[in-house]
C-alpha cells in the first residue's frame, strides 16, 4: 500500500516534466529543473527503499522527533474504513449540498443530519445545533457582514 | 499617517512610476511604531483580537488533535478577504494565547499539549495529582506572559538591528534568503528527509501551476479557466490540515478519556513562585527566542532545551519529574517566548520557522505585503502592528488564563460530535468564501484527500505548504536575477555569505536530524513518552 503512494508523486512528476518540456526556459526552470525532474529522483530513490526494506532496517519508525502529526489511529481495518468512507461521505455530500442548495441551507442541514444519525444526539440537541449553524451563516455573514451566499444550482 | 499624507505619497508614486523613478516611502521606525499602534484602535481589530484569543484558547485546551496550523487553515480563507490589520488581530491573538494556555491538558490531564509544551508534563501533572493543580497553572500563565513579553521586546529590538541590512538586499540575495527558507525543509521533514523532500518538491511544483507572470506561458492549467490565477494556497493548507483532522475526531470518536486531576491551591502560589524565579524566566525566554531564530532547531525542541537548561542550572536536579514549579516555569516561558523569535525570522527575514509562521506569510502575502527586507522597508507599520498585537495579546491571554482556570478546564470535555461538524461548517465554508465558486469544494476535497493520505504515509505536510509558499517568490526573484545580472548575480559577496549560511544550516540540521534518528527512542521524545508513561 505504502509504495502505490509513493507512485502517485512518480505519476505527478513525471507529466509535470513531460508538460513542461516544450515550453521556454523562463517558464520551466521552476517546475521542471527545481521540482519535477529532482522529485522524479527522489521519489526513485524512495520507492527503492521501500522495496528493498531499507527504512525498515535502519529504524523505521523507532524514535526521534516528527515535525507533522504521526497517524497513529488504532481501529481494525474494517472499522477504520468504514468510518472513514463514512466521513468523506457527508464531506462530499455537504459540498454537494452547498452546490444545489446553497450554503445557507446545505451547512445547517449538514449539521443536523450529523449530529442525529452520526452522533447519535438527541433531535433537541442536534435542532439546536442546526440552529446554531443558521445564525452563524445568515446571522454573521449576511446580516451583519452583509456578505451575500449564492443561491444554490436549484434556486438560482 | 493621516489620509491627506497617504493620498500624496500614493499620487507620488503613481508619479514616480510614470515616469520610471522608484521612490522611497521609508517612515522613521518611531512614526512606524506609532502608526503601528494607532492602527490597532478600532473596535473590529480589537473585537477580532478577542475572537482570536478564544479560538486560541480553546485550541490549546481542546484534546481532539486541534492545534494552531489547522485554526490558522481554517481562518485563512476568511480573514484574507478583511482588512490586513483585522485579519493579522485574529491570527496573531489566536497563536500568542495557545502557547499561554497550553499547559492545561499537561498540568489537569498528564496529556501532553502541543508541541512546545510537552515537557510541562513532567513536573505539571505531579503537582496537579498532588492538589496544586492551580498553583502550576498560575505559573505557567506567568511565566508565559512574561515570555511572551520578553520575546516580543526582543522582536522590537530587531527591528532597528535589522533595517539597515535591507539595503544590501536586492533581488539576488532575496532570492538566496528564499533557499535558506525552503532549506528549513530539512527541519520540517522531521525524521523521513526524503519524504520531506518529495513533499516540497510537489509544493514547488503546484505553486506553478497557472499563468506565468514573467512568459505568459500556461503552466499546467491543461485548459482549465479555473487553473489560469492557480490554485489558492490557503484553501489547500484548509484542506491538508482540517480534513485529516477531522477525520481523526470521527475515526477516534474520543474526547479525553482521562478525569481531569482536581483543580485545588492557589493561582497566586504559581505567581509567586514565577516572580521569585525571574532570572530562570529570562534565560529560558531567551533560549525560547535563539530556539525561533536559529533555523534548523524547530518549535518542538524548545520546550525540552528550556527544561534541559532548568534542570541542568538547578541545585536541587533531582526534584525535577517529581513536580518542582521550575519544571513548569522554565518550558512555558521558553515556549511562550519562540513567537517572538519566530517573528524576527518570518517579518524580517521573509521565511518561516514552521507551518503557522509559513501560514502566516500566506495571509501577508495575500494581503499584498512581502514579509523580509521588503515590508521592513516599505510596510514597517504593519509589523509594529503585529509587534503590538503579539504582547497584547500575550497580556490578554494570560488574563483569560487566570480569570477562566477552572471554565476553560471543562472544555477539554467538548464532545466529537460537536467538534466535527463545527469543522464540516468551518472548512466547508472557508473554501467556499474564497470564490464562492463551487469548484473550490472540490479542490478541497480533492486536497482533503491528499491531506489523509500524505499522513497516513508519513510525507510530511509542512514540508509540502514550504514549498508551496516559497516556490512562487523564488521564482519571481530568480527571474529578476536573471534578468538584471545573468549568472554574474552569482558572484555577489552578499550572495555567497548567504549560500554559506544557507548550506550551513541546511548541513547541521540534517547531521542534527541523523544523529538523533541513530540514536532513535533516546530522543527527547522518548524521554518525554517514558516519563509521562512513568507518571
Amino acid at each position: 500500500m505504502k509504495i502505490n503512494f509513493t507512485f502517485f508523486f512518480l505519476v505527478v512528476f513525471l507529466i509535470a516534466a513531460w508538460a513542461g518540456w516544450g515550453w521556454p526556459n523562463i517558464a520551466k526552470i521552476m517546475p521542471v529543473y527545481v521540482a519535477a525532474i529532482p522529485g522524479f529522483i527522489l521519489v526513485s530513490v524512495q520507492l527503492y527503499r521501500e522495496a528493498t526494506g531499507w527504512e525498515a532496517r535502519r529504524g523505521g519508525s523507532a524514535g526521534g522527533i516528527d515535525m507533522d502529526e504521526v497517524y497513529d489511529v488504532q481501529l481494525d481495518k474494517k472499522t477504520e474504513l468504514r468510518r472513514t468512507v463514512a466521513f468523506f461521505s457527508w464531506f462530499i455530500g455537504g459540498a454537494i449540498g452547498i452546490w444545489l442548495l446553497g450554503i445557507v441551507i446545505a451547512l445547517p442541514l449538514l449539521v443536523f443530519l450529523y449530529a442525529l444519525i452520526e452522533g447519535r444526539e438527541k433531535w433537541i440537541t442536534s435542532v439546536i445545533m442546526a440552529a446554531c449553524t443558521y445564525l452563524l451563516i445568515w446571522g454573521l455573514f449576511e446580516y451583519m457582514l452583509e456578505s451575500r451566499w449564492p443561491a444554490g444550482l436549484l434556486f438560482s | 499617517l493621516t489620509r491627506e499624507q497617504v493620498r500624496n505619497l500614493i499620487r507620488a508614486e503613481i508619479l514616480a512610476a510614470k515616469q520610471g523613478r522608484v521612490i522611497d516611502m521609508e517612515i522613521s521606525l518611531f512614526d512606524a511604531a506609532a502608526t503601528g499602534f494607532l492602527n490597532l484602535l478600532h473596535l473590529k481589530v480589537f473585537l477580532a483580537m478577542l475572537v482570536g484569543v478564544s479560538i486560541g484558547t480553546f485550541t490549546a485546551v481542546a484534546p481532539q488533535g486541534l492545534g494552531m496550523p489547522l485554526v490558522y487553515a481554517i481562518a485563512l480563507p476568511i480573514v484574507i478577504k478583511w482588512e490586513p490589520i483585522t485579519g493579522i488581530a485574529l491570527l496573531i491573538g489566536a497563536s500568542s494565547v495557545s502557547a499561554i494556555c497550553a499547559a492545561y491538558l499537561p498540568i489537569l490531564f498528564g496529556i501532553p499539549g502541543g508541541s512546545g509544551s510537552q515537557a510541562t508534563v513532567l513536573d505539571g501533572y505531579p503537582m496537579g495529582k498532588r492538589g496544586e493543580g492551580r498553583r502550576a497553572l498560575g505559573a505557567s500563565f506567568m511565566a508565559g506572559g512574561m515570555g511572551s513579553l520578553i520575546g516580543t521586546f526582543t522582536l522590537v529590538l530587531a527591528i532597528p538591528v535589522t533595517r539597515p541590512l535591507i539595503y544590501l538586499m536586492g533581488s539576488p540575495e532575496l532570492f538566496v534568503v528564499m533557499l535558506w527558507g525552503l532549506s528549513m525543509v530539512a527541519v520540517l521533514a522531521g525524521r523521513r528527509p526524503i519524504k520531506g523532500l518529495i513533499a516540497a518538491a510537489f509544493g514547488l511544483l503546484l505553486a506553478t501551476v497557472g499563468q506565468q507572470a514573467q512568459s505568459g506561458v500556461m503552466r499546467f492549467v491543461f485548459d482549465q479557466p479555473y487553473l489560469l490565477d492557480g490554485i489558492s494556497i490557503s484553501i489547500i493548507a484548509l484542506a491538508m490540515f482540517g480534513i485529516p483532522s477531522a477525520l481523526d475526531l470521527a475515526l477516534t470518536k474520543l474526547g479525553v478519556e482521562q478525569q481531569p486531576v482536581p483543580l485545588k491551591g492557589s493561582l497566586f502560589d504559581g505567581v509567586k513562585d514565577t516572580l521569585r524565579e525571574w532570572w530562570l524566566v529570562v534565560r529560558c525566554s531567551f533560549v525560547g527566542v535563539w530556539v525561533g531564530i536559529v533555523p534548523g532547531l524547530g518549535s518542538q525542541v524548545v520546550d525540552w532545551l528550556a527544561y534541559g537548561h532548568a534542570a541542568q542550572t538547578s541545585k536541587s536536579p533531582k526534584n525535577f519529574g517529581k513536580g518542582d514549579v521550575r519544571g513548569v516555569i522554565a518550558p512555558e516561558s521558553a515556549n511562550d517566548a519562540k513567537d517572538g523569535g519566530d517573528l524576527i525570522t518570518t517579518l524580517l527575514m521573509g521565511f518561516p520557522q514552521g507551518v503557522v509562521t509559513a501560514l502566516f506569510i500566506v495571509a501577508l502575502l495575500a494581503w499584498g505585503y512581502l514579509p523580509g527586507p521588503e515590508m521592513l522597508k516599505k510596510n514597517p507599520e504593519v509589523i509594529f502592528s503585529v509587534v503590538w498585537l503579539q504582547g497584547i495579546s500575550g497580556i490578554v491571554g494570560t488574563l483569560v488564563g487566570f480569570v477562566l482556570a477552572a471554565q476553560l478546564a471543562k472544555l477539554a470535555e467538548v464532545r466529537y460530535t460537536f467538534m466535527v461538524p463545527l469543522m464540516f461548517i468551518f472548512i466547508l465554508m472557508g473554501a467556499f468564501s474564497v470564490n464562492r465558486d463551487p469548484i473550490d469544494l472540490l479542490v478541497v476535497i480533492t486536497f482533503g484527500i491528499l491531506g489523509y493520505f500524505m499522513r497516513r504515509f508519513a510525507y510530511p505536510r509542512p514540508a509540502m505548504i514550504l514549498g508551496l509558499v516559497l516556490g512562487d517568490l523564488m521564482e519571481k526573484y530568480l527571474y529578476r536575477s536573471m534578468a538584471s545580472y545573468g549568472f554574474t548575480w552569482l558572484s555577489r559577496p552578499a550572495v555567497i555569505v548567504l549560500l554559506i549560511l544557507a548550506a550551513a544550516s541546511f548541513i547541521f540540521t540534517v547531521r542534527g536530524r541523523l544523529k538523533s534518528h541513530e540514536e532513535g527512542p533516546a530522543s527527547l521524545g522518548g524521554a518525554m513518552a517514558r516519563t509521562a508513561d512513568e507518571n
